[in-house]
């Protein structure tokens, strides 16, 4: 990844992670900078070259940071903004690129903007919220906490007025149709820019401006201030990067990219539901078809494809009859099963199967975007459903087998989050020390995938075509840039499948798999014969000789 | 295991794309262009609505079409897109047309369904005729659940029908299976069905492939087999059978001479089985048996009466050396008075037995046999028919029942005496 490349985010290999559940450098249970600063060599090794942090600003912890209360500091639990800068600094030391989360669309009720706001029908700040005398307004608009929620309007006791939340009731919306509010939101991305981070993940963008008769999603006054952040990001901060986090699918998500001029990223959510969908159905179909659905962005954007994040595993765009099969698949115990989704993280979705985890993490390597590996899923990390809410899949990271895993050496009564203890994925079990001792080990394997798919720039800048293998259990497509191609086979089934794949436009091209450099027959004109491994899946770069 | 020589190299490359499938539905066809389009969607549709996680195939057996059915079987082949909506299955459906290029009949294609099943493991099977044009989406549930469920290996169908439909099946066909075998299955000639791979796979080891007794019975072969072969047999309530047009349709005596050939083959193929079964069992029905629909053509019951005594009268030396005395005498008197014609339950199941013993016994060339029985077959019917012509359908099951009763009735002797043959 060249320094000053502004397209680095495309190249960008992304470790998300909790802050608070990462490493805790002063014994008090939580995690902070300063032990996250200590584990940038970890980082470094597995091979990322980007972090994505979730919130570490001061919140009232309703909802786990994403209810600030404060846009300009760190919360002290996780340092200082020294602290913040020193870590920084580091991870720019080790080309490290760093993503912090910008919630754009509410703020706690403790936000002192919102304590100001709702003290009087006069005071200045009244119009940074959304109020309404009735809870009537925009009817019909959907919930999406349905699990808590009841409705979008909560009554304010203090000021007498319904104000408006898409999210938790104690997470009242902004109100982006006063210019004040987008310039304070512009103000505090100007104050991380010049702290030196890299993007801003942001969070819940579909929602900002609301309208009545309308789904208030994606509405163009919501462009509109997409568009003056990113302007007055580019002017001052050339090379920064916008994410987006717009739970939809992708063509409605399109509209987010612009002509280039809004998000430079966004999360591509159905791919991830439909990878676990199409592996368990041992059918390509679910993939494919989704891979078709998603339109061609501006060239200088890019989606973000992840496996598992810090949220449940949507289902909000299946059928009613593919959410069934998920939940059966994935979620047979209701207590896994979180508003529309399912909280879980990647190996116990995938019952701990070596194989089926490491061919989705060789589909998201391999597909169009730049992949997300969320903590600790590249050691197999379990999770524990009853902590409630998503805490569940944010336990803390599991170091080594010792006193919490490494984690922290506070009391284990003290932690934010127990740590994992059951024998299969306790941090006995599973833990960073541990597999470092084996080149046999998924942390091991992990690495590998990431330097193979690093080692070219094929996987996150090339072109993608579909071949239509005969056998629908198998997915192949051909990646290319430039003069490189790269042929992917993955077997979507758990036993051993043979294809015939129609390479007569490749050929003459001798294909070397990529992990172990083995050669195989030069591309013909008739079919090309390969047989599969359960879940095994082949990357072979063609050369031409 | 099955037969290769049955497969191309270019359908086992299909078969290999394919995989395992959870259910097979086969469609053995020949020239059904007017009506394969609608059954393949008919069959899409009950995959995608009740089993949309299922691995499906739809497997047509085409015996020489020259009318471009095989075409229109894969024209509707589905694509990757097949995973968007909600009434599709989750899954692709997969559609395979195939040519079978060895001897022409639904046998020929039945083996070489049973084999794709046996090859790709199945768990369920499920055979259409695409003469049919009353299949419906929830015909594939009813023949396919019950094996699914494990609580069958066979399926046969069951349909609704009035009093003058199918009466080689309600006079002759079932009343003897039912006697014979010992289980009361109401449609033994099953156009359609649903078995499980090991009945199947079974039915592939038979050495039976290429022979008379699958070249034109297969039907009631298959139906036969699993009965005499301890496979746990299952009935399924469905529509009514609707036929394409009949001019498809073979003439009576050919028909006829099919159908006894099948059954005279059966019973000597499983007389170890049959002959020292007892009573007969019932044999589950899942689903609820709708009204019929009276749609076929009026028989010309005048006509059937007319011929069964002329022929009575002109066949009487020939009936000699078939038929008892008692029995000649009562058939020979109900011949007399064709105007108030009446041939009575057990004077039938005497006949239909006697017949089978000359058959077993080769008094004569079987072909002459079975074409003899016609005239009195056609008695029978045109007897029942105008007993019933006013009665209700409960009246007429009623009378059915009577008629597979008196059959077990005559069973024990007729077993006595074909054991001494």
């Amino acid at each position: 990844m060249s320094a000053d490349d502004p397209l680095w985010y495309k190249d960008a290999v992304i470790y998300q992670l909790h802050v608070k559940t990462f490493f805790d450098s002063d014994g008090d249970g939580v995690g902070d900078f300063r032990g996250l600063t200590s584990r940038l060599d970890y980082l470094e090794s597995l091979g990322v070259n980007t972090i994505w942090l979730l919130p570490t600003f001061p919140s009232p912890f309703r909802d786990d940071g994403y209810d600030i209360a404060d846009y300009y500091s760190i919360h002290p639990m996780y340092g200082t903004l020294e602290d913040f800068k020193a870590f920084l600094a580091a991870a720019h030391e080790r080309k490290l690129r760093v993503v912090t989360e910008l919630v754009l669309n509410h703020t706690s009720d403790r936000h002192p903007w919102f304590q100001e706001a709702r003290s009087s029908r006069d005071n200045p700040r009244r119009d940074w919220y959304v109020w309404s005398d009735t809870d009537d307004k925009y009817r019909g608009v959907r919930i999406i906490f349905l699990d808590t929620e009841t409705s979008n309007w909560a009554w304010d006791p203090v000021s007498k007025q319904y104000y408006w939340h898409r999210f938790f009731s104690h997470q009242p919306d902004l109100n982006y149709d006063n210019p004040a509010v987008r310039e304070e939101m512009w103000q505090v991305m100007k104050f991380w820019a010049e702290l030196g981070v890299d993007g801003f993940r942001v969070d819940a963008v579909p929602y900002l401006v609301e309208r009545e008769g309308t789904t208030c999603e994606g509405m163009p006054e919501t462009h509109e201030v997409i568009k003056f952040l990113r302007a007055q990001l580019d002017r001052h901060f050339p090379g920064r990067m916008l994410l987006a986090e717009a739970n939809q699918v992708p063509e409605l998500v399109r509209p987010y990219f612009g002509d280039g001029d809004e998000f430079h990223m966004a999360f591509h959510f159905p791919l991830m539901t439909r990878m676990f969908m199409a592996i368990r159905l041992e059918d390509r179909g679910p993939l494919t078809d989704i891979i078709r659905r998603t339109p061609a962005l501006p060239d200088n954007c890019q989606w973000a494809v992840f496996l598992r994040n810090h949220d449940e595993l949507t289902l909000e765009m299946v059928t009613p009859e593919e959410r069934e099969f998920m939940y059966d698949e994935y979620a047979r115990d209701p207590v896994a099963r979180l508003n529309l989704g399912i909280r879980r993280r990647l190996a116990p979705l995938l019952e701990g199967d070596r194989r089926r985890v490491e061919l989705m993490n060789g589909l998201l390597m391999s597909l169009p975007g730049s992949p997300i590996v969320y903590y600790g899923d590249e050691i197999g990390m379990g999770d524990n459903v009853y902590l409630g809410d998503r805490n569940g899949v944010r336990t803390p990271m599991q170091w080594s087998g010792g006193w919490n895993g490494g984690f922290s050496s506070a009391d284990p009564e003290r932690l934010a989050f127990a740590v994992i203890s059951n024998p299969v994925y306790g941090y006995q079990a599973v833990n960073v020390l541990a597999q470092e001792r084996s080149s046999h080990t998924l942390l091991n394997w992990m690495r590998r995938l990431i330097r193979v798919r690093r080692s070219t720039k094929v996987f996150s800048r090339g072109s993608l075509t579909l071949l239509d293998a005969p056998n629908q259990r198998v997915i192949a497509y051909v990646r290319a840039f430039e003069k490189e191609q790269v042929l992917v086979v993955n077997n979507l089934s758990g036993t051993v499948q043979a294809v015939e794949l129609d390479l007569s436009s490749l050929a003459g091209a001798i294909p070397v798999e990529m992990f172990g450099q083995s050669l195989f027959p030069r591309i013909g004109t008739q079919p090309y014969l390969l047989t599969l491994g359960p879940h095994a899946f082949y990357w072979f770069r063609l050369r031409r000789l | 295991m099955a037969d290769e020589s049955l497969l191309s190299d270019d359908l086992l490359r299909q078969l290999v794309a394919t995989g395992h499938v959870d259910i097979l539905i086969g469609v053995p066809t020949l020239n059904n262009a007017s009506t394969v389009v609608d059954l393949v969607r008919a069959a899409q549709s009950g995959l995608g609505k009740y089993f949309p996680r299922a691995r499906a195939l739809i497997f047509n057996a085409d015996t020489g079409s020259d009318d471009g059915t095989p075409t229109l079987v894969r024209d509707a082949t589905t694509d990757d897109t097949g995973t968007v909506s909600a009434s599709k299955p989750l899954r692709t459906a997969h559609r395979i047309s195939t040519p079978y290029h060895g001897m022409p009949g639904k046998g020929s294609a039945m083996r070489m369904i049973f084999a794709v099943a046996d090859l790709l493991s199945a768990d369920a099977v499920v055979a259409l005729d695409p003469n049919v044009t009353s299949v419906t989406p929830e015909w594939i549930p009813a023949l396919a659940g019950p094996v699914r469920d494990g609580h069958a290996d066979l399926v046969a169908p069951r349909y609704p029908r009035a009093p003058s439909d199918a009466p080689l099946v309600t006079q002759l066909v079932r009343p003897l299976v039912r006697a014979a075998y010992g289980w009361t299955l109401y449609e033994p000639l099953m156009g359609e069905f649903g078995c499980s791979r090991a009945f199947a796979t079974h039915c592939l080891e038979e050495p039976v492939w290429g022979t008379g007794v699958t070249a034109d019975g297969v039907d009631l072969w298959m139906a036969a087999e699993a009965l005499a072969h301890g496979f746990k047999p299952a009935q399924a309530a469905l529509g009514p059978r609707l036929l394409d047009t009949p001019r498809k349709r073979p003439a009576l005596p050919d028909v006829f001479q099919q159908v006894m050939d099948a059954v005279c083959a059966c019973l000597e193929l499983h007389d170890s089985y049959w002959l020292p079964r007892g009573q007969s069992e019932a044999v589950p029905c899942f689903g609820t048996l709708n009204g019929a629909v009276d749609v076929g053509p009026r028989p010309d019951v005048a006509g059937m009466a007319a011929t069964f005594a002329r022929d009575v009268k002109a066949l009487h030396p020939v009936l000699e050396r078939i038929l008892s005395e008692p029995t000649l005498t009562g058939v020979t008197a109900a011949a007399a008075t064709p105007s108030q014609l009446a041939y009575d339950d057990d004077l039938w199941a005497a006949t239909v037995f006697e017949f089978l013993l000359a058959y077993h016994r080769a008094v004569m060339t079987r072909e002459h046999v079975t074409q003899t029985l016609l005239p009195l077959y056609l008695g029978r019917t045109a007897a029942f028919l105008l007993e019933h012509a006013s009665s209700g359908p409960a009246t007429v099951d009623a009378a059915l029942e009577s008629l597979c009763l008196a059959f077990e009735r005559a069973k024990p002797s007729a077993a006595a005496l074909w054991k001494k043959a």
